[in-house]
């Protein structure tokens, strides 16, 4: 395609019409995170000493304690920040890879939709790191009590920067090749497109043509 | 460069559903919304730099006293422990967590930095009509940057260790943690003043001469 070696007008890039090898890279970053995951939930994150006597918890044994002192609202967030989206990222990850290969009952606007959740989740769980970030500077009251980071922390964190840079290497343009492709095949494509704006309709590439009909459905 | 087969100046894509659309005409204080999926596609606002460079700058001077003064502070049967945002980054790089440390010193201190430090210059340089090559990179690097600042999520981090402090002693507040809030409101609003339309229109005509 000639576009190859053109650049934007605007911001002076490169255009490219699709990331090079996004989905290895994504698969890649996925199976990392994927990896760190099971340290991550298996080693303490933090370290407990009280009056010399060391208690080490791992992330949803911290929930647990929350639930055990009746504070619902935080052992909720922490759940859902540390465990819940990091599962629920990673799940997401494959569901995308999967559906960028083989057109799907989803629609690309539902898969759009996944990537954009995945994308908007990525810091948040960073949320637990953060906790026992401060935790281990704050509570530091000598042989009384005090807190340590454990293994489980740097697990957990490479875990969240490699979601993180999954969902960045994935090219979301490739659901629509998987959904024209499907398109293509079943050509019998019914001519009822009511389309709002019909001056995008006129221009001339095809993905503007696409991107119109999409948005309606 | 080659100029593309379709004029590009009257078309505008929505950011979050990639669909292309026709530019409408929009009056300064009105916002124009996809039709497809609801999301803001731009806005146009009165005076924007001056905003973006007051905030930011506000916000590079808070960082100072939001990393360096005690965020919060335990106290127990008479010992006493404060802790800074650094404090923290330093305690976990000796204590043998050089990774941990490391991504949370990008995530709440560099990257927020240098975040604001980009919006303050390219608010500063198309205000004052000085636009250079590097202000494209600059612009596009911004942008990158948007999704790496964690500011929220560590202020998201404090209260829940508050909530955990309050279980075992008794917790005070420190200067840190004001200037901390305070700091995210004018990151914050950064990212809401920054007109990006009006700089990329700025820096096309710049160029286009």
């Amino acid at each position: 395609m000639e576009a190859e070696k053109q650049q934007c007008p605007r911001c002076h890039r490169t255009f490219s019409t699709r990331k090079r090898d996004s989905l290895s890279h994504t698969f890649a970053w996925t199976i990392a995170a994927l990896v760190m995951l099971v340290p991550a939930n298996l080693y303490p994150m933090m370290i407990y000493y009280s009056l010399g006597q060391p208690e080490a918890s791992t992330i949803l044994e911290g929930i647990a304690t929350f639930v055990q002192f009746g504070m619902y609202p935080v052992a909720i967030v922490i759940f859902i920040a540390s465990f819940i989206v990091p599962l629920a990222k990673i799940v997401g990850l494959f569901i995308l890879m999967y559906h960028a290969k083989r057109a799907s009952k989803l629609t690309v606007k539902q898969q759009g939709q996944l990537y954009h959740i995945v994308e908007f989740l990525g810091p948040w769980s960073m949320l637990d790191v953060f906790v026992v970030t401060i935790m281990a500077a704050v509570v530091n009251l000598g042989f009384l009590s005090s807190i340590e980071a454990a293994a489980g922390i740097t697990y957990f964190g490479l875990m969240v920067v490699f979601t993180m840079f999954a969902a960045e290497s994935f090219d979301a343009r490739l659901l629509w090749d998987a959904q024209d492709a499907q398109d293509a095949a079943d050509a019998s494509a019914n001519s009822d497109h009511k389309l709002e704006s019909t001056q995008s309709d006129s221009l001339k590439p095809d993905s503007v043509n696409t991107a119109s009909k999409r948005e309606i459905s | 460069m080659g100029k593309p087969a379709v004029s590009l100046n009257n078309l505008v894509v929505c950011r979050r559903c990639d669909a292309v659309l026709t530019k409408p005409q929009i009056e300064p204080g009105q916002k124009a919304i996809c039709p497809g999926c609801s999301a803001m596609l731009f806005e146009l606002k009165k005076n924007p730099m001056e905003r973006t460079m007051a905030v930011s700058l506000a916000g590079l001077l808070l960082f100072f006293p939001a990393i360096l003064l005690p965020m919060i502070g335990v106290t127990a049967a008479g010992a006493h422990n404060e802790a800074s945002l650094i404090d923290c980054i330093v305690i976990l790089l000796n204590t043998g967590y050089p990774i941990v440390s490391l991504i949370v010193f990008l995530f709440t201190v560099a990257i927020p930095i240098v975040h604001l430090l980009a919006a303050f210059y390219i608010a500063l340089a198309v205000h004052t009509n000085k636009i250079s090559r590097s202000l494209f990179v600059f612009f596009r690097s911004y942008h990158v940057l948007d999704s790496w600042t964690m500011l929220h999520v560590f202020f998201l981090g404090v209260v829940v260790s508050i909530y955990k402090i309050v279980e075992l002693a008794e917790l005070t507040i420190g200067g840190g943690l004001i200037s901390f809030v305070l700091l995210l409101v004018c990151s914050t609003l950064v990212s809401i003043t920054l007109d990006h339309h009006y700089v990329w229109e700025t820096m096309e005509q710049a160029f286009e001469d």
